[in-house]
């Protein structure tokens, strides 16, 4: 399984080599002597911080999201089906930790790689969401002002992540905006039961990998202050 | 029939009801029902899980009911089976750590995965009692401990005095890895009255401390806090609770008043001060600053008197009208700068005194009424005219002489008698001027003769006939006018009154010594000086002679002066004391009669 979702993935790089340019935006200034643009550059310790607290957001408005979403759409019976369904998340098969002690096991550029994964493989997912939740009838302002939200953050999230991991590892630039793009690109137009509850299992697994991207840089950043106490 | 058929419709349309109601119980997406809604038709409840929690997010518990199959409560008829949705081929597994006695499932680190949906099942024999409600994913079931550690301080007091804010301070749950960053933590404060039931929640806040505002003065308060993880639902349990209460503190407000008091207070004593001593001003400066004694000499201008104008004062002394102060004047002058004079003047009341006792003493002084002045040095110039005596030189070295107003008399007049000198002397205190001053008057022939002199004549001794003698023989000036202030001094005739009886004593008059004031200074100006001199001869008293008070205590050209004394005489002998009690010399026809000591210069004039 790991192998194939190797294999899947650097296929979807390759594909996606020429997005590479337009998305990643470079926010080292150091490389470019001659930019007219005046940027500064920023501290490691500021961008991990500004990270975190990019991913802390995130996570915030998602659940908001899913809650605002849950209650338009979803009657009480589906909740329960949904919830059963055990999350049948598109990030499913990536290979990262599940547990605390799983985590103390790996290591810092390990970290940062699951983190940029995560940021990566969602992007995609919630664009198509902003044109699904466009169709629906009832669809509130605030649900859709949110969701158009994190999917902006979330770029930007995905640029700082980039950007850290060249500080912090000293690496090349890998920025790869890869999704499974396979499962939405469909023309048909599913049901409204089916998308609604679609939307939701993509919003309720967002959340959990929100939730698990900002625990991750959080313990990223702990390890970068005191390596002694952390996990 | 109606009831039979109502019945059956009720119970119809009930029944699907419970059924739908039983399929789908009561949803909560990420945590497991606690109880089915329904109990109608009192279906059996089966085995579920009550509760599953986690505390720290690394480990979690599961709790399960029999329900109301009581022949599974026996710990070991009910198995728990988990499964952990990480892949498609996850199996169900069965509890790693079973508590029995709790009927709890522990899930220890090695067993919890975070982000990955768990579902829980009980399996009895060959049941399996499922309730799809019992997925979740370990995150949401975090409850996370109450915090620990808590304490307050108080902020502030309102100035009203009926309320205060106060600051309580906590720890993060100690299970909770709160440092490393596993898990966030947001707390709620909630407080209420003591005997109260309804608790006042405080918004939900990240920090380890919470201001809680409005509390009020005298009630007690009690208050708690739980924790969750921001951004999730579920709350851990409340932590003990901490009492909080703040008596009745003494405000600053009893304060204001008592400072304005005290403020206000100082301020009108500062204000009486400063009345009493503008009002009182002279007086305080007397008694602060008492005027220092300086040498004044009546009709010499005290500027004369000054430090280098010692020629000026010679010159008047000696060349005035007065004829010449004998030599050894200027040395006493210098040496000595401060003197006293007496006056003698005639008392207007005291005629009445006259005892007739002192007669004789009185005959004795008194003699012919020519007017003869006496100036009187008192002070530490005594010793110079009493070559043997030195009774006058104890007043020279007493520090209450320049103090004391009070006349006093040489101690020459009285030899022998020095130490009455102070006490014999009963002056009444003249007007605010300087009073250090006071001539020697003596009043010649009738009680309306005054003496009045302006410049000095040093008693050097008296006679044992009775006798003064008065050392320079100054020219007298009777003085007509009546004195402005009359002293008393018993001086001088202390030494004849020794032999007198008491009353004398108790008379305080031996002799009045008038003090003449006669510009209420003590002392003349220098046109009195000049007048004086001008009448360098003694006046014979007029009878009734009144005084002015801008004085004219001199000597009236008109007054018959066939006698004088040219020459300055040394002395004069006083001869006796008239009605009055004042010093009549006895002026000698032609000169001045010395019975006891003359000088070389006065041998040519004297007549035998």
């Amino acid at each position: 399984m790991h192998t194939m979702a190797v294999i899947q993935r650097s296929v979807w790089a390759l594909l996606l080599w020429p997005s590479l340019l337009t998305v990643s935006m470079p926010l080292d200034c150091k490389e470019e002597q001659g930019s007219l643009s005046g940027c500064t550059s920023i501290s490691q310790e500021k961008l991990l911080d500004r990270v975190i607290h990019h991913a802390e957001l995130i996570y915030r408005v998602s659940e908001e999201s899913c809650s605002l979403f849950e209650e338009m759409f979803l009657p009480l019976p589906l909740r329960l089906q949904i919830s059963q369904a055990g999350y049948t998340c598109i990030t499913k098969a990536l290979p990262l930790p599940s547990s605390k002690s799983e985590i103390q096991q790996i290591s810092d550029k390990w970290l940062l790689h699951s983190v940029l994964m995560l940021v990566q493989s969602w992007i995609q997912p919630l664009v198509y969401l902003q044109t699904t939740m466009d169709r629906y009838d009832h669809a509130p302002d605030m649900l859709l002002n949110k969701t158009k939200w994190v999917s902006d953050k979330l770029i930007s999230l995905e640029q700082g992540v980039v950007v850290l991991i060249k500080k912090m590892l000293d690496e090349g630039t890998l920025a790869t905006t890869y999704s499974e793009q396979g499962l939405y690109q469909s023309d048909v137009q599913p049901e409204m039961l089916e998308s609604v509850m679609r939307d939701y299992t993509l919003l309720s697994c967002f959340k959990k990998d929100a939730h698990k991207m900002e625990t991750f840089l959080k313990l990223l950043k702990c390890r970068q202050t005191d390596k002694y106490n952390c996990p | 029939m109606c009831y039979i058929i109502t019945y059956i419709l009720f119970t119809v349309s009930v029944l699907p009801l419970c059924v739908v109601l039983l399929l789908f119980p009561s949803p909560s997406s990420h945590s497991l029902a606690s109880l089915p809604l329904c109990h109608c038709l009192s279906a059996p409840l089966e085995p579920h899980f009550t509760e599953c929690i986690s505390r720290e997010q690394e480990t979690f518990r599961c709790w399960w009911s029999p329900g109301s199959y009581h022949n599974l409560s026996s710990s070991g008829a009910l198995r728990v089976f988990y499964l952990k949705k990480e892949s498609p081929t996850s199996e169900w597994k069965e509890c790693p750590e079973y508590i029995h006695s709790n009927r709890e499932c522990f899930f220890d680190v090695n067993h919890t995965s975070i982000w990955v949906p768990y579902c829980m099942q009980l399996r009895g024999e060959n049941v399996t009692y499922f309730n799809e409600d019992d997925c979740f994913t370990v995150e949401n079931i975090v409850r996370p401990d109450p915090p620990v550690s808590l304490s307050w301080t108080l902020l502030n007091i309102s100035p009203s005095g009926l309320s205060y804010d106060v600051m309580v301070n906590w720890e993060p749950p100690p299970s909770a890895d709160v440092d490393a960053g596993w898990m966030r933590i947001e707390y709620e404060t909630q407080y209420r009255e003591r005997n109260t039931t309804n608790w006042e929640a405080l918004e939900v806040q990240p920090h380890t401390q919470q201001t809680v505002y409005g509390l009020h003065i005298g009630k007690e308060y009690e208050m708690h806090i739980r924790c969750r993880m921001p951004a999730f639902t579920k709350f851990g349990e409340f932590s003990d609770s901490i009492f909080i209460e703040v008596t009745e503190i003494p405000t600053k407000e009893s304060t204001i008043p008592l400072t304005l008091i005290l403020v206000l207070g100082i301020l009108c004593i500062l204000i009486l001060i400063m009345l009493v001593v503008l009002t009182q001003q002279h007086r305080l400066m007397m008694v602060l600053l008492p005027p220092v004694p300086a040498p004044k000499i009546k009709g010499i201008d005290s500027e004369l008197l000054k430090k280098g104008k010692l020629d000026e004062l010679n010159f008047i002394l000696t060349g005035g009208g007065m004829g010449g102060l004998p030599t050894y004047a200027p040395d006493f002058y210098q040496d000595e700068p401060w003197v006293e004079f007496i006056e003698v003047d005639g008392e207007d009341g005291d005629s009445g005194e006259k005892e007739d006792n002192r007669a004789s003493d009185t005959q004795r002084l008194l003699g012919l009424p020519h007017p003869v002045s006496h100036h009187m040095n008192m002070g530490c110039s005594n010793a110079i005219s009493f070559p043997d005596d030195d009774s006058g030189r104890a007043s020279c070295y007493d520090p209450d002489l320049p103090d004391q107003d009070t006349l006093m008399l040489m101690a020459t007049l009285l030899p022998g008698q020095p130490e009455d000198e102070e006490a014999s002397f009963d002056v009444e205190e003249r007007a605010p001027a300087s009073s250090e001053r006071s001539l020697v008057q003596t009043q010649t022939g009738g009680p309306q003769t005054w003496v009045n002199t302006d410049f000095y004549a040093q008693v050097s001794n008296v006679m044992p006939s009775g006798g003064v003698v008065l050392s320079p023989g100054q020219q007298l000036r009777i003085q007509e006018s009546t004195l402005a202030t009359e002293e008393e001094t018993q001086k001088g005739k202390e030494g004849e009154e020794s032999k007198e009886t008491e009353e004398e004593k108790q008379k305080e008059l031996q002799f009045q010594l008038l003090v003449v004031d006669p510009e209420g200074s003590g002392y003349t100006t220098e046109s009195n000086v000049r007048q004086i001199s001008t009448h360098p001869q003694p006046v014979e008293t007029k009878p009734a002679a009144t005084m002015e008070d801008n004085q004219s205590p001199y000597i009236h050209p008109d007054s018959p002066q066939s006698q004088f004394f040219a020459p300055v005489a040394d002395y004069t002998v006083v001869q006796e004391l008239d009605s009055h009690h004042s010093l009549l010399l006895n002026p000698p026809p032609a000169t001045p009669m010395p019975v006891g000591y003359i000088t070389p210069d006065l041998l040519g004039n004297l007549s035998p």
